[in-house]
């Protein structure tokens, strides 16, 4: 890895997300990361998404930096409308009208379910003890994997944070694998990507495992593979993302006003 | 019919809050609206054992969780978005002082619908599949849990799906940006849950940021998603989602919200915060004082600002405020 690189990794991150991002989609993003590499997105290569908010904020694109939070002033002063969560989480995200999500993890496994719940040593077990360490909970984000049509996850690339199987399932990705959503009936599709800050992971289309399908200029297969709690396979396909270009890099610190991703 | 609804801040808590009762706020987010300030004096007045219902926690959640007042807490998001995770929440759960019983954000808002609506159960499309359904704070030992989101069958469709229990807390505090003296109230920014706990509470009271007319309510009535035949109170508390944002009224106080959930990442903190910005003002200047006043000038200069616009003109002075109160417990 270079210190040398015109970007952090974090907005290679960012960029690479934004990336999964198309023209015209409707869109839900998360608190924190996933805003900016969503509203990167518009910025760049998708004036027309139609991006939203949990908390129903419609038309609106971030003022003075990454808004503190999905309701936060810098995202509603300059909304067309102003709704409520059951309208955005229910009646566009659940409806099946949301065409992707992008969400967060503080640990990811390889069926792609995501914790953000807590941190327990070893399994829980039959009890449900206190956890070691209390997260933050679902949110939205169980509703934008249950709902959307497909989700990207944002996740920094550490072993502790890449399990083969999360102690909590907070939102679920493809469960235990192959069709287990099935059963339940959600009307989105599942995660598409886990984008991280080495790489990006796809699922395999039988068996849903993430396995990895390409790696960044500055980092490598090798460092990916050590970087991640399972026994992550290579796509005989896996390649080099291309580096972030003058223009998008551009675009998105007109978004990270603050500088959150080069922190 | 009274001609006002007003109630001071420590009056609504004396006369409409209990110990043990099921308390609801926090249906804004934790970064936005949310009625802080009537948690603040539910610790000045020791209230206990709260189970509070949030939508999602916010500072008041995190106040209260991290000073012990509350014992049990169902919540859709239990963070504080960009500001991290809630210290006082945290180490309450970890602890096991409260048990978190954790939902997903539109699990929350369809619970208060259902409430709202007096629906036996809501139909769960989210949720089902994942630990929030297998595991539960509130029965730690039936696993999987049966009775949080229990399966039921879809007459229709015959496929298995989950069901969410309705809520109906006892009282909800529910911060607005305005509201006229008789509890008609407008909300600033996205209202997330505030409509649906509105109608699903037992009990509401208003806690308004500025008082207006009703000739404003009367020119906009499309705006007034809280009407006053269902509001019980309304207690006037300009800054009452301090250090949180108002949109339209004053943005999020940073510095504040960082100090803060520092301090309530340990007991002696919580301690020092609960003194220091708790228990330490005798009334509404002294509450303002405390924020500051130039951090509150500061505070309301926010590009939001263009929102309250069209509403100023029928905006009441504390004067006509205080004229009002007086005049009906004259």
């Amino acid at each position: 890895m270079s210190i040398d690189l015109p970007y952090s990794r974090q907005e290679m991150m960012a960029i690479a997300t934004g990336r999964e991002l198309k023209d015209g989609e409707l869109a839900i993003f998360g608190v924190g990361l996933s805003m900016l590499a969503g509203y990167f997105a518009q910025a760049h290569h998708a004036p027309n998404i139609r991006a939203m908010t949990e908390g129903g904020v419609y038309g609106a694109t971030p003022v003075g930096g990454l808004p503190w939070g999905i309701e936060c002033n810098r995202i509603s002063a300059n909304a067309t409308s102003f709704t409520s969560a059951i309208d955005a989480l229910g009646c566009l995200v659940a409806s099946g009208r949301c065409d992707v999500g992008i969400i967060g993890a503080a640990q990811v496994d390889k069926f792609g379910n995501v914790n953000t719940t807590g941190i327990w040593e070893g399994d829980i077990g039959d009890s449900y003890r206190l956890p070691k360490t209390r997260l933050t909970g679902a949110g939205g984000a169980n509703d934008i994997a249950c709902g959307a049509g497909r989700v990207v996850i944002m996740v920094t690339h550490e072993p502790k944070r890449f399990a083969e199987k999360v102690s909590y399932i907070s939102s679920p990705g493809y469960l235990d694998g192959g069709n287990a959503r099935d059963k339940f009936g959600f009307v989105g599709g599942g995660p598409s990507a886990i984008v991280t800050t080495l790489g990006i992971l796809r699922p395999d289309p039988v068996s849903k495992e993430f396995i990895l399908d390409a790696y960044y200029a500055f980092s490598s297969v090798e460092e990916i593979l050590q970087a991640t709690g399972w026994d992550l396979k290579v796509s005989p396909t896996v390649h080099v993302v291309p580096e972030p270009t003058p223009e998008e890099l551009a675009a998105l610190r007109r978004v990270d006003e603050t500088g959150a991703l080069r922190k | 019919m009274p001609s006002h609804k007003l109630l001071s801040l420590a009056e609504a808590v004396r006369r409409h809050t209990w110990d043990g009762m099921q308390y609801a706020s926090g249906a804004a987010l934790p970064v936005g609206s949310d009625a802080i300030a009537f948690g603040r004096e539910l610790l000045r007045q020791k209230r206990r054992d709260l189970h509070a219902i949030f939508h999602c926690n916010t500072q008041q959640l995190n106040l209260l969780a991290g000073a012990g007042a509350a014992s049990k807490a169902e919540c859709g998001f239990s963070g504080l978005e960009v500001f991290g995770f809630a210290n006082g929440l945290r180490r309450a759960v970890e602890s096991g002082q409260l048990a978190l019983e954790d939902y997903s954000n539109l699990a929350m808002a369809v619970r208060l619908l259902g409430g709202a609506m007096n629906w036996p159960f809501v139909p769960a499309t989210v949720n089902i599949g994942s630990d929030i359904q297998d595991r539960s704070a509130f029965a730690p030992d039936d696993y999987p849990a049966t009775r949080k989101i229990p399966t039921v069958t879809d007459p229709f469709s015959g496929r298995e799906i989950g069901a969410f229990s309705p809520l109906q807390p006892d009282l909800a505090a529910i911060h607005v940006s305005l509201a006229d003296p008789l509890g008609n109230a407008i909300m600033l920014g996205t209202e997330w849950s505030r409509f649906e706990l509105s109608r699903a509470a037992k009990k509401v009271i208003l806690i308004a940021d500025a008082i207006v007319d009703t000739d404003c309510m009367r020119q906009f009535p499309n705006l007034v998603r809280i009407p006053d035949l269902i509001v019980e109170a309304v207690v006037y508390q300009p800054f009452a989602a301090w250090p949180q944002s108002s949109p339209g009224l004053y943005d999020v106080d940073e510095t504040h919200m960082k100090f803060m959930n520092k301090a309530l990442s340990t007991a002696e903190g919580t301690a020092d915060y609960v003194r220091d910005y708790v228990d330490s003002y005798a009334d509404l200047d002294g509450y303002l004082d405390l924020i500051g006043r130039a951090n509150i000038e500061a505070l309301s200069n926010s590009t939001t600002s263009f929102l309250l616009d069209p509403f100023r003109q029928w905006i009441k002075t504390p004067a006509e405020i205080a004229a009002l109160t007086a005049e009906a417990t004259a």
